[in-house]
């Protein structure tokens, strides 16, 4: 059984709970931390994006079909205590390449600076009208860049504001333990301190049913997910 | 636990994206705008409708209050060949609006041959008039103001085109189709012409020529007069985000039947048309320039009537969900000397026209516009309009 749902209120819902989650999380564990690892499976079609036909446009190639998103991403919905208390700002890139957002989905921590380089000849227009966090980073050209900061975890779907095929999701976690899978579907979540922690994989804003997983000490765990 | 506080992403129930068919070969998309004013004519009462008809594109609707839904379709037949096609219901009237084929034949090159009822070749705005790529909700003068000039009937003398000054919406003529009708603008932006359209572009230059039955200002399906339209683009992208283009078109404007109510041949009723745009962006604004002129051959009138229509119009991002817009919009005729009397052959309008709208969603919006129109003529020389509208597309 697969559900969609709302993942500002799941991940506020996942923060509000971290107070009461276990066990602690710090380095002084490292040593016992484990490992989940598995697979995702997409049972369900590929979302299939197409861009707008061009039909005012004098003669534009436009009909070719745009690249299937596949990743997914497998995350803890609920962390262990101090998972939160990390302060280290990282960046993170979403480039813009043949008129499409590579990668197609980007998951962070909160406090990342994301970077949105155009790599291509015409103009580009990031925006999102995401409540996570709204922007709109205006026209810029090939070799110029522009970022954002992202404070808050939530889902925040970004679009080009010029080409409407253009389209990605930025996960931003108030934690680090998630994971994007490989073009295989697999997904690795390290350092994870023993405990019993509930997963979730989504994809395309389809999520799993969540499951319970046990973390033995320096064990790995497997769990795979399959998605309709 | 967490599921339980879900709720569904797509609850708004309709789509956002094209819909995507035979594994992306056909392509769908639509959009939907629904559109209502209220206009204040000088010396009637507030909350007309457009009275003055400054914003009618013909006989039965005006731009201002509409409801218009669009589908445009694609089908990849395979990757030389494409099948296009746009359909619009304006109020209750369907219209194709294009139907076409796109042949691509070198796959390295940008270069297509586009054959049927094919988007324009002249100018910018023609390739803008989606609601969404239209940053107000009127359309520019040169584009929709009707002019008293009809294919199908056709004035004998300069007093003739005085009496119609400002009536382009209704007017009559004594040659040719004595019923009244509406007039035509300088550039139809409501209707296509059928025919073959060449276009290829060669690093940050491009060009395209047409070949079609009508004309800029009477679009055809089928010919009605035997004279062709040749119409030809050329456009510069010097700089990311500037387009610098000038365009020229030629076609016989009046029917077979008008001009031989006139003892006359078709051909010698010519419209020659000649138009320069240019459009810069930058960061969160939109700046575009253009400006068309017209001349018509009238072998019965002298000097040859002109025509020509100039807007400027920006549109600023204010933040991710709102913006605002201005447009400033002049169309000026040329001066005959009648009997008695020597005045423009039509009455020139000014428009400006100052607005804003909300995303609501990345694919719906809400708009509203304040539009001033000035008339050098008519019934109605003044008439002011606010309109608001929804916009919804996939």
């Amino acid at each position: 059984m697969h559900k969609r749902f709302s993942f500002r209120r799941a991940f506020l819902a996942a923060l509000g709970l971290a107070a009461v989650a276990v066990p602690a999380y710090g380095p002084v564990d490292a040593a016992r931390n484990g490992a989940i690892t598995g697979h995702v499976e997409l049972t369900r079609p590929p979302v299939a994006v197409g861009r707008r036909p061009g039909v005012t446009d004098l003669g534009t190639p436009t009909l070719q079909p745009m690249a299937e998103p596949q990743m997914s991403v497998v995350y803890l919905e609920v962390a262990p205590r101090g998972a939160f208390e990390q302060t280290d700002t990282t960046r993170a890139v979403m480039d813009q390449r043949n008129e499409t957002f590579v990668p197609h989905v980007l998951a962070i921590t909160t406090g990342t600076t994301v970077e949105f380089p155009n790599s291509d000849r015409i103009y580009h227009n990031v925006f999102s009208l995401s409540k996570t966090r709204p922007f709109d980073l205006g026209r810029y050209a090939v070799g110029r860049s522009k970022s954002i900061r992202f404070d808050r975890p939530g889902v925040v779907r970004v679009f080009c504001d010029i080409h409407s095929h253009m389209s990605a999701f930025i996960l931003v976690f108030s934690h680090p333990f998630f994971s994007v899978t490989d073009p295989a579907g697999r997904y690795r979540i390290d350092n994870v301190p023993p405990g019993t922690y509930t997963l979730v994989a989504w994809n395309e804003g389809v999520t799993s049913e969540s499951r319970q997983v046990v973390v033995s000490d320096a064990g790995l765990t497997e769990t795979d997910f399959s998605l309709r | 636990m967490l599921v339980g506080v879900a709720c569904p992403v797509g609850a708004q129930g309709l789509p956002s994206e094209p819909l995507v068919f035979a594994d992306g070969r056909a392509v769908i998309s639509g959009d939907v705008s629904l559109t209502a004013s209220c206009s204040h004519a000088e010396g009637e009462s507030a909350c007309t409708g457009d009275t003055g008809f400054f914003n009618y594109s013909d006989y039965d609707h005006s731009t201002l209050r509409m409801a218009r839904f669009g589908v445009t379709a694609s089908v990849r037949i395979n990757s030389h060949i494409s099948a296009l096609a746009d359909l619009r219901i304006e109020n209750t009237t369907a219209r194709p609006y294009g139907a076409y084929v796109r042949i691509h034949p070198f796959i390295d090159r940008d270069f297509d041959i586009q054959a049927g009822r094919i988007p324009w070749t002249f100018g910018a705005f023609s390739r803008h008039s989606y609601s969404t790529d239209n940053p107000l909700i009127g359309y520019p003068l040169a584009y929709q103001y009707l002019t008293s000039l009809r294919p199908d009937a056709l004035p004998l003398a300069p007093e003739d085109l005085f009496r119609m000054r400002g009536r382009g919406w209704l007017s009559s003529f004594p040659v040719g189709n004595s019923t009244p009708d509406s007039g035509m603008p300088l550039a139809d932006a409501f209707r296509w012409d059928s025919g073959v359209q060449a276009h290829g572009t060669v690093g940050w230059f491009e060009g395209a020529a047409s070949f079609t039955t009508g004309s800029l200002a009477h679009p055809l399906f089928l010919d009605d007069n035997d004279g062709k339209h040749l119409a030809g683009r050329a456009a510069a992208r010097p700089l990311a985000g500037l387009v610098i283009g000038v365009s020229v078109s030629r076609a016989p404007y009046v029917t077979t039947a008008a001009a031989a109510a006139a003892h006359a041949d078709a051909r010698d009723f010519t419209q020659k048309v000649a138009g320069a745009d240019v459009e810069f962006s930058r960061d969160h604004y939109l700046v575009r320039f253009e400006t068309v002129w017209s001349a018509y051959d009238l072998p019965t009138i002298a000097p040859r009537l002109e025509a020509s229509g100039t807007y400027l119009e920006g549109r600023y991002k204010l933040t991710p969900r709102i913006f605002v817009a201005a447009r400033a919009d002049h169309l000026g005729f040329n001066t005959i000397t009648g009997t008695v009397r020597s005045l423009t052959w039509e009455a020139p309008v000014t428009r400006w026209e100052v607005g804003g709208g909300y995303a609501v969603l990345r694919n719906l919006q809400l708009r509203t516009t304040f539009q001033h129109n000035a008339r050098d003529g008519g019934r109605i020389r003044k008439q002011t309009a606010l309109a608001g509208q929804l916009l919804y597309w996939f």
